[in-house]
């Protein structure tokens, strides 16, 4: 069973995420400016409106095993940064960076994801680099 | 010399190729010939722009800049709802009290995703003109000599625009009067354009459905049946076209004020544009995965 850490970041590429490309809901729900990485398994991959789901076991050091569900945008929004109905299958070793809900629960939405075969995907929430949304947006 | 020789074949290569014009096709993911939707097409240089067909609107398009430009989630393009003293809408006293009973998932005022109570999360037709305020994406026009046709991609709903002469129906209560009869309230309601010059479109709207039905956009700012819906298909050039947009609602709003004016750029047509439904059960489930959970206190 592989390790798993979760980072907490005050990060500034939280803070950024814009809301603007966001296709069904705000960011009320967020904790903004956090980042949690998420090293798990997949369990499911929900790849339908108004949402993607991503459900990840991660195992805590002390090899208690918990459950995450990890929010994209919708098929047609992320299709573009390269995520397919395939990009996650059960069993799938993946490392999901999110940024957390702030009311506890062990859920987020998707700004980084590494597949199983090492290929990073960027925001869950739009197309083009992190870099490219923000020069844009300001 | 041979070092010399090879720097100076780089450098010439380099000028060849910063000279080339950028193929955009070049870009397009297309296997099997299935094209994706090109967001990266660089700009046409004025030179290269062709003129705009006479009276014609037919292709498909979508708005210019950065992909997912037509999203409008803080609310309708002119006038995001973000507090900004430019922003403030002229609201009636009853038009304020609407938009406070709305509990939008979106914008200044936005709730929490399992406490709001935008008519979208039921997958209820968006209608008239929120249809043109909601992931305006890629859209594509038929047209024949008696109607436009707007194909949104959204919920993949489709929309009639008469080009025949036919005169705008008169809004009455609970409907429509056209000629000696009533007519129903319609989602997109009823439209009717004429051609103001060889290249612009003017559509009138009206007959749409009422408050508790419908909202202006995902911020939950609301409209009413009473609403006039005006819009401008300007065709700039052959691949270039102005959409605008301006709502008159004396019910809710004391004046009449711009929405929305995107500049839209064709798209290849071969282009396949993704389903994009709001389904009842994909819905029902993501409320139960996520917005409940996310929603309430651990």
């Amino acid at each position: 069973m592989k390790s798993w850490s979760v980072i907490v970041f005050g990060a500034a590429v939280g803070l950024l995420l814009p809301s603007s490309l966001s296709a069904h809901h705000g960011g009320a729900a967020f904790d903004s400016g956090k980042t949690v990485v998420l090293k798990g398994t997949v369990v499911e991959w929900i790849y339908s409106n108004p949402h993607c789901l991503l459900r990840l076991d991660v195992t805590g050091e002390d090899g208690k095993v918990s459950q995450w569900v990890a929010e994209g945008q919708a098929p047609n929004v992320i299709f573009p940064a390269g995520y397919r109905r395939d990009s996650f299958k059960k069993g799938d070793q993946v490392s999901v960076s999110v940024e957390p809900v702030k009311n506890g629960q062990q859920a987020g939405r998707i700004l980084e994801s590494v597949l199983a075969d090492g290929k990073k995907l960027g925001r869950a929430s739009s197309a083009g680099s992190d870099a490219a949304i923000i020069r844009r947006e300001n | 010399m041979m070092r010399t020789r090879i720097l100076i074949l780089v450098t010439g290569l380099f000028i060849v190729a910063l000279g080339l014009p950028a193929d955009p096709s070049a870009q397009v993911s297309a296997p099997g010939g299935w094209m994706a939707p090109d967001w990266g097409a660089p700009e046409i240089p004025a030179a290269k722009r062709k003129p705009a067909p006479r009276r014609n609107l037919t292709g498909m398009w979508a708005p210019t800049g950065r992909f997912g430009a037509g999203t409008q989630a803080g609310g309708v393009q002119s006038k995001p709802n973000n507090r900004r003293p430019e922003n403030e809408l002229p609201y009636t006293p009853y038009g304020l009290e609407l938009y406070k009973s709305h509990k939008a998932l979106e914008g200044a005022d936005a709730v929490l995703p399992a406490q709001g109570n935008d008519p979208r999360n039921l997958c209820d037709p968006l209608g008239m003109p929120r249809m043109n305020h909601y992931n305006l994406g890629l859209s594509q026009i038929f047209q024949d000599e008696h109607k436009v046709v707007v194909l949104y991609q959204y919920d993949f709903r489709w929309r009639v625009i008469w080009t025949d002469g036919r005169q705008l129906p008169k809004v009455v209560d609970g409907g429509v009067q056209i000629g000696d009869e009533f007519r129903e309230q319609r989602f997109l309601g009823y439209s009717v354009g004429r051609w103001v010059d060889d290249s612009t479109l003017e559509v009138q709207t009206v007959g749409t459905m009422p408050e508790d039905r419908v909202w202006l956009d995902s911020t939950g700012r609301p409209i009413s049946e009473q609403v006039r819906v005006t819009e401008r298909f300007r065709r700039v050039d052959n691949d270039t076209m102005e959409w605008s947009e301006t709502i008159e609602d004396p019910k809710v709003y004391t004046k009449p004020w711009e929405t929305m004016k995107f500049t839209m750029r064709l798209h290849d047509p071969r282009t396949d544009i993704m389903e994009y439904y709001c389904s009842p059960v994909e819905q029902q489930r993501y409320n139960s995965v996520f917005a409940n959970p996310v929603s309430g206190n651990k």
